[in-house]
């Protein structure tokens, strides 16, 4: 370290040594001890402005802004939840077991009732002849025929 | 050296409230602090603050430790955020910060400690931009040079250069009440 270099970093840094690059701060020290007064002097001054400057410190945050800070975190949490379009109409699961198989029941119930009786070859003719085709029931007439 | 809020992020990104709370405790003020330094306006610093953790709860469960501290990444967003603004303020007619008055003013009143922080807030306000986001983060949020440079995207040599010329500034800007201030302090 020399008087220039030294020079050099108080300006930059200032006379806090803390402040200084971790490779020069302990040769700095040294260089600190030995160094004429003229230098002491200008150490001295700069110290000074630097007491000055640490005028204009951090206060503590506010109250407010901690909560929204805050508020803020747990409305994050909650959108990296997936999203349950139901959850209104969230029920018990006893309930929701209750209510699938009543409607599988009840689907069973309606299916069997609905069921169509087995239709003769006749019904078949008519509704081919109800679509408007007698060539219908003339098909059914040979498949009926006795001499066939 | 182990990031000191490794484990801390880690729990948040795991969704622990304790630990977020703990987050802010720790590093709240300080984003603040620099972001008021850095715009002058303490409204518009708190904003500033809260997008900072809004960044944090969406990225701290992706965060990968090992690379750099997680403050000097919270530093660095916070930095870029002021910047942009000051370059917002820029393009929208170059407006100064609402709350910088002349600093020559009054040179001559007895000064108390409030109002020698002030003189020192509008000087600071009075810098060029780069010049007070190196003398920001080095001096206010005791940041290393390597860390600082880093949150500049400059060289130590650059930062050491930044500081000199902002050290220099202020000086100057003081200089008018620079033994005022200093014998009040030395008495007071």
């Amino acid at each position: 370290m020399n008087e220039a270099r030294f020079v050099e970093l108080l300006n930059a840094y200032g006379a806090e040594l803390s402040r200084w690059p971790d490779d020069d701060r302990g040769d700095a020290e040294a260089f600190l001890e030995v160094a004429p007064h003229r230098i002491k002097d200008i150490w001295e001054s700069e110290r000074a402005f630097d007491h000055l400057l640490a005028l204009e410190k951090n206060g503590p945050a506010s109250i407010s802004l901690e909560t929204r800070v805050l508020a803020a975190s747990s409305t994050w949490r909650n959108l990296r939840r997936p999203v349950n379009a139901f959850g209104k109409w969230r029920m018990p699961q006893w309930l929701t077991g209750g209510a699938l198989a009543a409607s599988l029941a009840l689907g069973f119930a309606v299916g069997y009732a609905g069921e169509p009786a087995q239709n003769s070859d006749a019904d078949y003719a008519s509704m081919l002849t109800v679509s408007g085709a007698g060539a219908g029931a003339m098909f059914f007439s040979a498949m009926n025929d006795p001499e066939r | 050296m182990r990031d000191p809020d490794e484990e801390l992020v880690r729990r948040v990104g795991a969704g622990d409230k304790r630990a977020a709370a703990e987050l802010v405790r720790r590093h709240l003020s300080r984003m603040v602090g620099l972001a008021r330094r850095m715009l002058g306006d303490h409204a518009e610093a708190e904003d500033v603050a809260q997008e900072v953790f809004l960044r944090v709860w969406k990225h701290a469960s992706a965060w990968q430790p090992g690379q750099a501290k997680f403050e000097t990444w919270m530093h660095r967003v916070a930095m870029n955020l002021c910047l942009d603004r000051l370059r917002r303020r820029g393009r929208q007619g170059g407006e100064v910060s609402p709350e910088t008055p002349d600093v020559r003013a009054s040179a001559t009143r007895a000064l108390d400690d409030r109002q020698r922080r002030d003189r020192v807030r509008d000087a600071l306000q009075a810098l060029p931009e780069r010049q007070r986001a190196a003398l920001v983060l080095c001096y206010y949020q005791d940041r290393s040079n390597i860390e600082a440079a880093e949150i500049l995207g400059v060289s130590v040599d650059a930062l050491e250069s930044l500081l000199s010329r902002a050290r220099r500034t202020l000086k100057s800007v003081l200089s008018a009440e620079r033994a005022d201030l200093l014998s009040g302090l030395e008495t007071g």
